[in-house]
């Protein structure tokens, strides 16, 4: 029964927390408040200072966990609705998201490789792009460490929600598809959550480059590395 | 009144979530069955575009639901965030160049992709005006 009132407790001081930062991104709207960083970087502090263990605070965490596989899912509600516009744009969603998957995973391994990063690390770093759940399984058939992949995941989906804005300004990408795909290549489900500020149709790409990056990517990540003789 | 529908809404929001979740459970099992290396969330995903598609289930019926999953996505993946704390070697020398890699390829791969997109979405919006064009000439004549 105790376990029972810990995770109560722990769900409604994660929403609360994260309800207060979103007000906080209202009033302040830069990139590094954004709810997602500012709420987890709370939640660690918080952690450390009442010596609370991770495994301790997923007693409640993994409720709010076990919400991501039906959240997934529920990516189909505007994907169905904007299932036209996906049937036109089919060529360059597809290239898009190739393009950015193969350069997503190229571009890691040779970054790696050039700082001389151990071997099983590379192996780990490559499906980095790649919705975590998706990812892990990756790793683990090419012989990384899951574990570092999580991580690495997460960086690749803050760094691309952090300096997302910025570097579409860079390269000049100012179409709703341009913008959903290059979020969803490189930054996953993380990246899609960043993409609905940007209106719908970007919710939409973005999801759908999420999507065939995951399917795309474990069927082609064994390539990489084939390819690559790592 | 307005209390008896906002108690309404909120019984609706959760069996719409539980329909999400049967798919979502349905995947899994698929996954596991077959020993995929796609997750089930992601079959889950496919199984309910494929379900919607062809109108074997209503839009009506996941409406809401979805709706409210995604409109807190972001908060969903908190718990997961805060695993970063069981890798404190992360915050090392070591870790910083790790974290410079990933963040270079990154900046890549978002260019690229959107690049990518981007240029073939002009291409296709080209093709389109010019047939637009056609089909008024061909009336006007």
């Amino acid at each position: 029964m105790p376990q029972f009132f810990i995770a109560i407790f722990i769900i409604l001081l994660t929403v609360a927390a994260y309800l207060a930062m979103m007000k906080v991104y209202q009033r302040f709207p830069y990139p590094f408040f954004i709810p997602v960083l500012t709420t987890t970087i709370l939640i660690i502090v918080l952690l450390m200072t009442f010596h609370i263990s991770y495994n301790g605070y997923m007693i409640g965490g993994q409720w709010i966990n076990s919400l991501l596989g039906p959240a997934v899912v529920a990516l189909a509600y505007p994907l169905y609705k904007q299932r036209h516009v996906l049937l036109t744009y089919s060529f360059p969603i597809i290239g898009g998201v190739f393009v950015g998957l193969f350069s997503g995973m190229i571009s890691g391994l040779l970054f790696a490789r050039m700082f001389g990063i151990d071997r099983d690390l590379i192996l780990s770093i490559i499906p980095k792009s790649i919705t975590t759940p998706v990812a892990i399984q990756i790793a683990t058939g090419i012989g990384g460490v899951p574990s570092m992949t999580v991580v690495f995941v997460m960086i690749a989906g803050f760094s691309g929600v952090l300096l997302g804005p910025m570097i579409l300004k860079w390269v000049r990408i100012r179409s709703s598809l341009g913008r959903g795909i290059a979020f969803g290549s490189a930054s996953h489900a993380l990246g899609t959550s960043k993409a609905f500020e940007y209106g719908e149709l970007a919710v939409s790409m973005s999801s759908v480059s999420m999507t065939l990056s995951a399917v795309l990517g474990s069927l082609f990540g064994p390539l990489v590395v084939w390819l690559f003789h790592i | 009144m307005k209390e008896q529908y906002l108690i309404l809404k909120a019984v609706k929001i959760i069996l719409q979530v539980a329909v999400l979740y049967a798919f979502f459970a349905v995947g899994e099992a698929v996954h596991l069955l077959f020993g995929l290396p796609v997750p089930g969330s992601i079959i889950g995903l496919l199984f309910m575009l494929i379900c919607l598609i062809f109108n074997i289930i209503p839009v009506k019926i996941i409406e809401n639901g979805a709706n409210f999953l995604l409109s807190f996505l972001p908060l969903l993946f908190i718990p997961a965030m805060a695993g970063v704390i069981n890798y404190p070697a992360l915050f090392s020398g070591n870790g910083a160049i790790l974290l410079l890699v990933v963040v270079m390829s990154t900046i890549v791969t978002m260019a690229a992709a959107g690049m990518a997109s981007q240029l073939l979405e002009q291409r296709v919006n080209k093709r389109k005006e010019k047939k637009k064009c056609r089909n008024s000439l061909s009336r006007s004549l």
